[in-house]
């Protein structure tokens, strides 16, 4: 039953970090999707592999991803913006 | 009771979906994510097979050896998938960003192929 | 390619495929009933043939160490790739002040958050270590230790502020502890191959199941996996967000 639950949840955040156009709105989606993984590992009696995909899932990956957006919206260089 | 098909349609969604947000992307860290998904449809179902009704993580501490445990196999497939596989969207995201840097193109659908 | 041959095209695949994933589906197992012959084999064997309690821990440092041994060094080279990709366009120097993007407000850090996080990142990074060292007696090991430790590089991120972080991380610390991690797993192969057993044999005494001591070569193989992952993502970390300074090379 819990399994079930958290399997259609899955299916919910994995469609909204699908269908999230705009980067900085697929981060969060990313980190609701890696927590509701985290979810589905625990009840299927896998406590190893949640441990990993809770850090990584919500921590880092997001992190990197905020990061890249951040340096691709600074101009670094002298001359100007770039289109 | 679990249904018993449900892990199977949830990772074959998964896989369409994420499949569809690639082809149509118009961002390339969009595209990333969606990668992301894919990977995921692969972690529930490989976690999938492995499960066995009423049985325990593989662990022994408090409880004696022979008790039943689910499929420690695939879980240790999964675990170091995981993390190799965060590294991996660290490279693609750093090829991204030199994309963006060198020709200012992030949308696939806009990008000329290199010469 | 227009956008929209590229959707008619992935329709088409969908439609092709489609009629094999409903022929397949009612034939495949039930989930929970898939009979898994190799875990149990495994999981019968080796709380006595490896005196660990931690199968996981088991099967990715020693039934199935070759398969590890390949995953660290996946690990390795992307971050490799993601080192020479953008230290090498941006050169070795660090910058000292942050970027800023046109109509967005620089905000001072906040109190709360730097206590919290101060508090909270040297008991994190506590906790991953105890993780990691426990590999053999409780749910954890070198994978899940080294992310948790990587965990809590980024609350010292928050805690300190950029300069203080990057005094504290260093650079090339980082860049040594996760080659030392990779090279450490791959000398333990060769350790059996001393002896004149095959690759990765486990040849250091085992210990009694549910001691921290337990499972011999394993333990040195779950500290190199956790050397090289934590240092490897802390120097993803590193480079990432010097992406974020003001190009030092830029003014003056």
């Amino acid at each position: 039953m819990l399994i079930d639950v958290l399997l259609l949840m899955l299916a919910v955040t994995g469609t909204g970090v699908a269908l999230s156009r705009q980067p900085v709105r697929q981060v969060i989606a990313l980190g609701a999707n890696g927590l509701v993984l985290t979810l589905l590992f625990m009840a299927l009696q896998a406590p190893d592999v949640a441990f990993a995909q809770i850090v990584v899932g919500t921590a880092a990956v997001p992190m990197l991803f905020l990061a890249v957006l951040a340096s691709m919206k600074m101009d670094r260089r002298p001359e100007g913006r770039r289109e | 009771m679990t249904v018993g098909w449900l892990p199977w349609v949830v990772a074959a969604w998964l896989f369409g979906i994420g499949l569809y947000g690639i082809v149509t992307s118009r961002h390339y860290v969009h595209l990333i994510g969606c990668l992301a998904v894919v990977q995921s449809a692969t972690y529930v179902l490989l976690l999938s097979i492995g499960y066995r009704h009423g049985a325990g993580p593989p662990f022994f501490h408090p409880k004696p050896p022979g008790t039943p445990a689910v499929d420690a196999v695939v879980q240790v497939l999964v675990l170091t998938d995981i993390v190799v596989g965060a590294t991996v969207t660290a490279l693609l995201l750093a090829l991204v960003q030199q994309l963006q840097r060198r020709r200012g193109v992030v949308d696939p659908q806009q990008a000329a192929p290199l010469r | 390619m227009s956008p929209r041959v590229r959707v008619a095209l992935f329709g088409a695949a969908a439609l092709a495929v489609l009629p094999a994933l409903f022929h397949v589906l009612p034939h495949l197992p039930r989930f929970g009933d898939h009979p898994s012959p190799y875990g149990d084999a495994v999981t019968a064997s080796a709380p006595v043939a490896r005196q660990t309690q931690n199968i996981v821990t088991a099967l990715n440092f020693d039934y199935r160490g070759f398969d590890t041994l390949g995953e660290e060094f996946i690990l390795l080279c992307a971050v490799t790739g993601v080192t020479v990709l953008l230290r090498g366009a941006r050169g070795e120097e660090t910058s000292a002040r942050p970027g800023q993007v046109d109509g967005r407000p620089v905000l001072p850090p906040s109190e709360s958050v730097t206590l919290i996080s101060r508090v909270l990142g040297v008991m994190v990074l506590v906790f991953g270590l105890s993780t990691s060292l426990h590999a053999t007696s409780t749910p954890g090991g070198g994978f899940q230790g080294g992310v948790v430790i990587a965990s809590g590089f980024l609350l010292v991120l928050l805690g300190e502020g950029y300069r203080g972080w990057r005094g504290v991380i260093r650079s090339e610390f980082m860049d040594g502890l996760e080659a030392f991690g990779a090279m450490l797993f791959a000398v333990c192969g060769f350790a059996g191959l001393c002896v004149g057993m095959p690759f990765m044999t486990n040849v250091l005494p085992l210990g009694t199941a549910g001691s921290v001591w337990a499972g011999g070569l394993m333990l040195v193989i779950n500290a190199g996996v956790t050397c090289a992952v934590g240092g490897g993502f802390a120097v993803l970390f590193l480079e990432f967000l010097e992406e974020t300074r003001v190009d030092p090379g830029a003014e003056g």
